[in-house]
């Protein structure tokens, strides 16, 4: 339906579709998915303001921190995937535009490999290399 | 000099009025400042990082006439570390990174794949005007006293403890690579969707894959270093702390964000490089690329591994040892896509027929020098053997084998094999062959003195060696080859200024080459580069198919001989 | 792709611009956002390193950066969030009426979102870091003598600077982007009312619309990182 909409609406006013290339062009995301996926995201910033309050550890016993951040960051990018799909129009467009949507948040991910330096660090202690105080990271 | 293919050309053009192209459609100052005509930008492009080569080269002049004594008596050691930084990043961030793809990719990658015009015109000027400034900054920079901290600005002397004018010069550098990513971003969208009908991905010039690896790299890694830069200047400015560990921070984080980075940019200003060595190898052998999807390919590869090697710059900062291994590991595999290179560029000569004219000396040259950079580089990128070199002179001479030896070699080929197309004009092939010898063999005598430097011991970064007077020799020598190589670098600016004048008139295409830019468009070509936007129908390199491309190489050879 | 040599001169009046490099409409307006992602991705690596340096003092320093982005007050966060969450809509919705060529409504939803970037700026600058200067938390030297006198030696203030470095670096630069969307909205708008021959397609409100969904990215991340951290 919303293919539909687009070939008709999109273009009616534009002028385009004299020119043959009314169908294949952009695509005009309906304003009902727009107000869902808006509704979507607030229910879950909600979720994760009210799973963030949730005492850990601390009072309710067996919900380890780890969940949490588990929690936090999967909501994260569930809102940044509905953003990058829907809003940013990404699940309507080229192939190319998704790999270059997709592509740079991959890329991002490779900073990561400095984590292996900072997990191995403690495997291979250095006798007085220990922080003084707890400013650096410790070696 | 008197050819026949240049005589037929000159008789073919003369007669004609004085043809429209880009550089007489418009002689105004404001034409030439506003314009969006990628070829113009070209142009501003080739005069500024010219100025910024020979301003660091100044700078390596005065690095090498204090070597020549183990006393080090010409500058005091502040002087002198102010010298090399200026030196590294003139050269590095003003030069090296902006040469190929802002210059010779700017003027040909819309004429190779048969656009009008990059995709954004304005961006494209604008990078210009933001390198500018840039420049400027630094430069701005220098004259208030200059930086001490190296090119790399280790944390925490850039951001405590140097006194010198850090912040400009970084601000500076921020602004030189937004131009790289500006340039970076018009390449990319250019080549993805600007190509005329029928070049296909497999159909473009190797030199237009080269640029697209180059691309990629600087909008995934430039930004790295730029928000790494910028937090140095605010630590420095306002004193958070991040990388210092006085403020808390960790400096080897600030060494793994900034290589980064700047691993990659090696290939940034190596990669265009092989892409003009790749064009300029088939059409002085007359034969196609050997294996073009092998070395399109390992462009990417190049780009791709060379994000995940920047720990090999850190073997001895206190990385973990366990993640150093995984980077020599690794390390060691970029040499296979840059050997397919060099092999698929050694067979593309076998069997061809070779022309020995000017471009062709310079890419014959990078094919030497980048070999023993390159090979040099895996004593590097082995731990135990870095760990002896790092930090000496055989890494200095390493670099510059790769950067000298390989970048700037195929910028001065590359502004050889294309200046008629840039300026419709020949320039003195004898001179040529004279300034590419004289720079191959200088650039030789600097350089290789230097590695044995480095296996000897000498630091880099010591400006005296007063302990180790033996060196002397070393650096003598290696300071006699640099003024050869300066008078090499200098002889281009006379003969090709001079073709600029009186050259004969060079025709659209007086290599007999192929490519859309030597056999659709004039020379210099017109404002919108093609009457009409080519067809592409045939494969790319099809030397076979050219008619007089033997007796093209009969009339190079003679004049060789001659 | 091209297709053919001279279409893109031959153009009827009520076509949109075409500039002279490209063929057609569809081939320009492909490669705006082509290169406009190619921007993105390159912000992408821009944010990064915040978000990359950040998480891993984070993880070395959990105990202290718990402590610490407590005194950050979530209920501020949320409201920012649904600020933005709001203009990223209203963005979304004036690309959808451009699309169909309502641009008095483009207009009404940019204005709407420029007003709600004001207003996450205002909300940031008054009632998060106003106070945080007033305390003295920005981290410039003298930094753990103000924590101490303020929060009392509830941890570690050389770490809690840290985590206030981080903070207003990251924070910092998001504001600055903030700031420019809103300055390029206004000046959209003033393109759309006032010049009809430079705004004739959809393409400049989808290309702002891109850039100002990411910054609302950024802030979807930084808010759970920085407000919401658990142990």
């Amino acid at each position: 339906m919303s293919e539909h909409e687009a070939a008709t609406h999109g273009h009616a006013d534009h002028g385009h579709a004299d020119h043959g290339h009314g169908d294949h062009g952009h695509h005009v995301i309906p304003q009902a998915k727009l107000l869902q996926t808006f509704f979507i995201l607030m229910a879950l910033m909600i979720a994760t303001v009210v799973a963030a309050r949730l005492p850990y550890e601390g009072g309710i016993k067996g919900i380890p921190s780890a969940i949490a951040w588990l929690v936090l960051l999967g909501i994260a990018f569930w809102k940044a995937g509905l953003v990058v799909q829907i809003f940013m129009g990404v699940k309507y467009s080229t192939k190319l535009t998704k790999l270059y949507a997709y592509g740079g948040f991959v890329w991002v991910t490779l900073l990561g490999v400095t984590l292996f330096d900072y997990a191995t660090r403690q495997l291979e202690p250095v006798q007085g290399w220990e922080p003084v105080a707890e400013s650096a990271l410790p070696r | 000099m008197s050819s026949t293919v240049i005589e037929q050309a000159v008789e073919r053009e003369e007669p004609a009025a004085p043809q429209k192209n880009y550089l007489n459609a418009d002689h105004t100052i404001k034409s030439w400042l506003l314009t969006g005509d990628h070829k113009r930008i070209a142009v501003l492009y080739l005069i500024s990082v010219t100025f910024f080569f020979f301003l660091g080269g100044i700078a390596a002049a005065f690095i090498r006439a204090e070597l020549t004594s183990p006393m080090g008596t010409l500058l005091n050691s502040e002087t002198y570390n102010k010298m090399f930084s200026a030196h590294g990043i003139i050269m590095i961030f003003f030069f090296l990174i902006a040469a190929i793809p802002a210059v010779l990719g700017n003027f040909l990658i819309p004429l190779m794949i048969g656009a009008r015009d990059l995709a954004f015109p304005r961006l494209n000027l604008a990078s210009w005007y933001v390198f500018m400034l840039g420049g400027l900054l630094f430069i701005i920079a220098l004259i208030l006293g200059g930086v001490d901290a190296g090119w790399t600005f280790y944390t925490p002397l850039s951001s405590l403890y140097s006194q010198t004018q850090i912040t400009l010069a970084l601000v500076g550098l921020f602004l030189a690579g937004f131009s790289s990513i500006m340039t970076g971003v018009n390449f990319i969208a250019t080549i993805h969707k600007m190509r005329a009908p029928g070049m296909t991905w497999f159909r473009m010039p190797l030199y237009v894959w080269s640029h697209y690896a180059t691309s990629i790299i600087a909008i995934l890694g430039t930004p790295v270093v730029a928000i790494t830069l910028l937090l140095v200047a605010l630590e420095r400015g306002l004193r958070i702390g991040i990388f210092s560990p006085e403020l808390g921070g960790d400096p080897v984080l600030f060494q793994h964000m900034f290589w980064f980075y700047s691993h990659p940019a090696v290939y940034i200003m190596l990669l265009p490089g092989m892409g003009v060595i790749s064009e300029i190898m088939s059409c002085f052998s007359r034969r196609p690329v050997f294996g073009y999807k092998f070395v399109a390919f390992s462009s990417m590869a190049i780009a791709g591994l060379g994000f995940l090697v920047w720990g090999h710059h850190m073997y001895v900062s206190s990385q973990s040892v366990f993640q150093g291994i995984i980077f020599s590991l690794i390390s060691f595999l970029v040499a296979v896509p840059s050997a397919i290179k060099v092999f698929n560029w050694s067979l593309t000569m076998w069997k061809g027929s070779v022309v020995f004219s000017t471009p062709m000396i310079y890419a014959l040259g990078f094919l030497g020098l980048f070999t023993i950079g390159g090979l040099t580089g895996l004593y590097l990128s082995a731990i135990g053997t870095d760990i002896h070199l790092t930090g000496t002179y055989f890494i200095v001479a390493h670099f510059h084998y790769v950067m000298v030896g390989g970048t700037v070699m195929a910028f001065l080929g590359g502004l050889h094999f294309w200046w008629p197309k840039m300026f419709g004009r020949m320039y003195s092939e004898f001179w040529g062959r004279i300034s590419a010898i004289v720079v191959f063999v200088g650039f030789n005598f600097t350089f290789f003195p230097q590695f044995i430097l480095g296996y000897l011991g000498m630091p880099r970064r010591y400006h005296y060696y007063y302990i180790a007077p033996e060196w002397q020799v070393y650096n003598v020598l290696s300071t006699a080859g640099s003024t050869v190589l300066g008078i090499g670098f200098l002889m281009p600016v006379f003969y090709l200024l001079k073709s600029l004048k009186s050259g004969p008139i060079a025709g659209p295409n007086p290599w007999g080459a192929t490519g859309l830019e030597w056999e659709a468009a004039a020379s210099p070509p017109v404002t919108l580069n093609f009457d009409g936007i080519p067809k592409v129908v045939g494969p790319v390199y099809n030397y076979d198919a050219i008619e007089d491309s033997e007796s093209f190489r009969r009339e190079q050879m003679e004049k060789v001989t001659k | 792709m091209a297709a053919h040599a001279h279409d893109g001169h031959l153009r009827s009046p009520d076509m949109p611009e075409v500039y002279p490099q490209f063929e057609d409409i569809d081939q320009q307006q492909e490669t705006y956002i082509v290169g406009m992602w190619a921007f993105l991705v390159n912000e992408v690596m821009f944010f990064g390193p915040l978000f990359f340096i950040y998480g891993l003092y984070a993880w070395k320093h959990n105990a202290v950066f718990y402590v610490t982005s407590h005194h950050l007050d979530y209920k501020i966060g949320a409201l920012n969030t649904t600020i933005l969450l709001i203009s990223s809509w209203m963005v979304a919705m004036a690309v959808h009426y451009h699309q169909k060529n309502q641009l008095k409504k483009v207009c009404n939803m940019l204005w709407g979102a420029a007003v709600c970037g004001t207003a996450f700026l205002a909300i940031k600058l008054i009632f998060e870091w106003a106070p945080k200067f007033d305390h003295g938390l920005f981290p410039t030297p003298g930094f753990q003598s103000r924590y101490l006198a303020y929060y009392g030696a509830d941890t570690n203030p050389d770490v809690a600077r840290l985590f206030f470095s981080m903070y207003f670096a990251i924070t910092g630069l998001h504001a600055l982007h903030v700031l420019i969307g809103v300055l390029i909205f206004v000046w959209l708008i003033r393109l759309i009312k006032k010049r009809p021959d430079v705004i004739t397609d959809y393409v400049p409100t989808e290309m702002v619309g891109l850039y100002w969904h990411f910054v609302d990215l950024v802030w979807i991340f930084l808010f759970p990182l920085f407000y919401l951290m658990p142990k």
